[in-house]
């Protein structure tokens, strides 16, 4: 029988670790959709330098251990003098490495969109810009909402990568509860409990939401 | 209006067109007929450069299409396209089919594309679906709805690449129709296609293409009647007597 009263007691650090899962995973996620959009656009454009320079930024993170690129925020810019507190520096490793996936993601649903949009676009005299804006992206955003949240909820649980740096979040406030307490089993399992409070409803959504777009033509 | 000098292009090593000349007046009709893979639909997309050329000239209202100096999106918006799968945007209603570039590109008021819109609504026939989405139309409609659009930016030229060939039989005609009125109204037009009565009916020139070449240029009765090209009379034989 799972011991609820480690829960009880320990009510206020589980919470505070809630509640910066959430934070380092809302964060994250707001700063990878932008940097992702630029990534992959990067990739797209018309110009050679920056499908290049999106190409390798995609390549690299991608194939690299995800804390590795936190300890890079945590333990290497430090050596160059850039410091950052451990909550950040894991935000911004979780924002960095996510960014290529979702970037992945954007740009495969960018190219889904039949060729010829962009040519009866161009055609007419809108700018590459405008066809995007106006044809190819509005398109493009249903194909790629349903990856979109399945990268969001991997997010989260990557997010348990800041308890290796001491990042103040559920992991780590686990971690610390496992050993005030010397009970692993019980301590763990409420854990993965508050992260299923946040990833079920999200499963839930990312599907309902891919069902509604399948109907919407 | 729009003028080939000694044109060839290449994907890489394929050779898809081959030194064309021609030349196309304003108000002229010219219907592009060939074999498929002739580079028909090459040439015609080279005209509003959604293909590059690899030599030659092209010189289309006065402007050299392949100058890097030019504004190519202002050449563009003289140039009205119709495809063959029409290519209209599912996202958005006829009426914002149409009234898109318009609105962006000549920068016009929502009331004044609208009413625009509205006008080439009724002329190709359908403003009773000026709130419908494409998918809800047939492929006759969409592609007059396409050719309402472009029209729409009056513009000086019209290309039609295969307008009819993704088409039920039953509404290839009703596309035609809207074709001939708008040649008769004397519309610069240059247009890919194989329907043979169209071409013949219509057209001030027959272009004939065979692997990236222009074989035989002749207004169309003398085409149709004693085509001088060995090639092309076993492409009208086939074509006519089946």
């Amino acid at each position: 029988m799972l011991r609820f009263s480690i829960l009880v007691e320990h009510w206020d650090l589980y919470m505070q670790g809630f509640g910066h899962t959430i934070l380092a995973s809302v964060l994250a996620l707001i700063g990878s959709l932008a940097l992702g959009t630029i990534i992959a656009i990067f990739r797209i454009a018309p110009i050679r330098p920056l499908n290049w320079i999106g190409t390798a930024y995609v390549e690299f993170i991608r194939n690299i251990p995800l804390v590795l690129i936190v300890f890079v925020f945590f333990m290497g810019l430090p050596a160059i003098g850039i410091r950052f507190d451990s909550f950040t520096a894991g935000t911004l490793g979780l924002m960095v490495y996510t960014a290529a996936f979702i970037a992945e993601a954007i740009r495969s649903g960018i190219q889904a969109v039949p060729k010829g949009q962009m040519e009866a676009a161009r055609s007419s005299g809108l700018t590459y810009l405008q066809a995007m804006r106006y044809v190819i992206l509005p398109q493009a955003v249903k194909i790629v909402i349903p990856p979109l949240g399945n990268q969001f909820i991997n997010l989260v649980k990557n997010s348990s990568v800041l308890g290796v740096i001491a990042g103040l979040d559920l992991m780590y406030f686990g971690d610390l509860i496992s050993s005030k307490t010397f009970v692993t089993f019980d301590v763990y399992i409420f854990v993965a409990l508050f992260y299923l409070v946040l990833t079920i409803p999200l499963s839930l959504g990312v599907g309902y939401l891919e069902r509604r777009l399948l109907k919407a033509r | 209006m729009i003028y080939f000098h000694q044109v060839n292009k290449y994907y890489g090593d394929f050779h898809v067109l081959k030194d064309i000349n021609l030349t196309i007046n304003q108000g002229e009709v010219v219907v592009i007929i060939g074999p498929s893979g002739s580079g028909k639909s090459t040439l015609v997309r080279c005209i509003n450069r959604l293909e590059t050329i690899s030599s030659g000239e092209l010189i289309v209202d006065g402007v050299k299409v392949n100058d890097k100096q030019i504004n190519i999106n202002e050449l563009r918006r003289n140039i009205g396209m119709v495809f063959q799968h029409f290519n209209l945007y599912p996202h958005m209603t006829v009426l914002q089919n149409i009234t898109l570039a318009p609105r962006k590109v000549l920068g016009m008021s929502e009331k004044e594309a609208n009413d625009i819109a509205m006008y080439y609504l009724e002329k190709v026939g359908i403003p009773d679906k000026a709130n419908a989405y494409p998918s809800a139309l047939s492929g006759g409609q969409q592609q007059r709805v396409a050719i309402a659009r472009g029209l729409a930016m009056k513009p000086k030229i019209m290309l039609f690449d295969e307008p009819t060939s993704a088409l039920d039989p039953e509404t290839i005609g009703e596309v035609l129709d809207v074709m001939k009125q708008l040649a008769k109204e004397g519309m610069t037009m240059v247009v890919v296609t194989h329907e043979m009565g169209f071409a013949r009916e219509v057209a001030d020139r027959i272009v004939f293409m065979d692997q990236g070449r222009i074989l035989e240029e002749a207004p169309p009765e003398e085409f149709f009647a004693a085509p001088k090209e060995e090639r092309a009379r076993v492409f009208l034989s086939r074509i006519l007597n089946h």
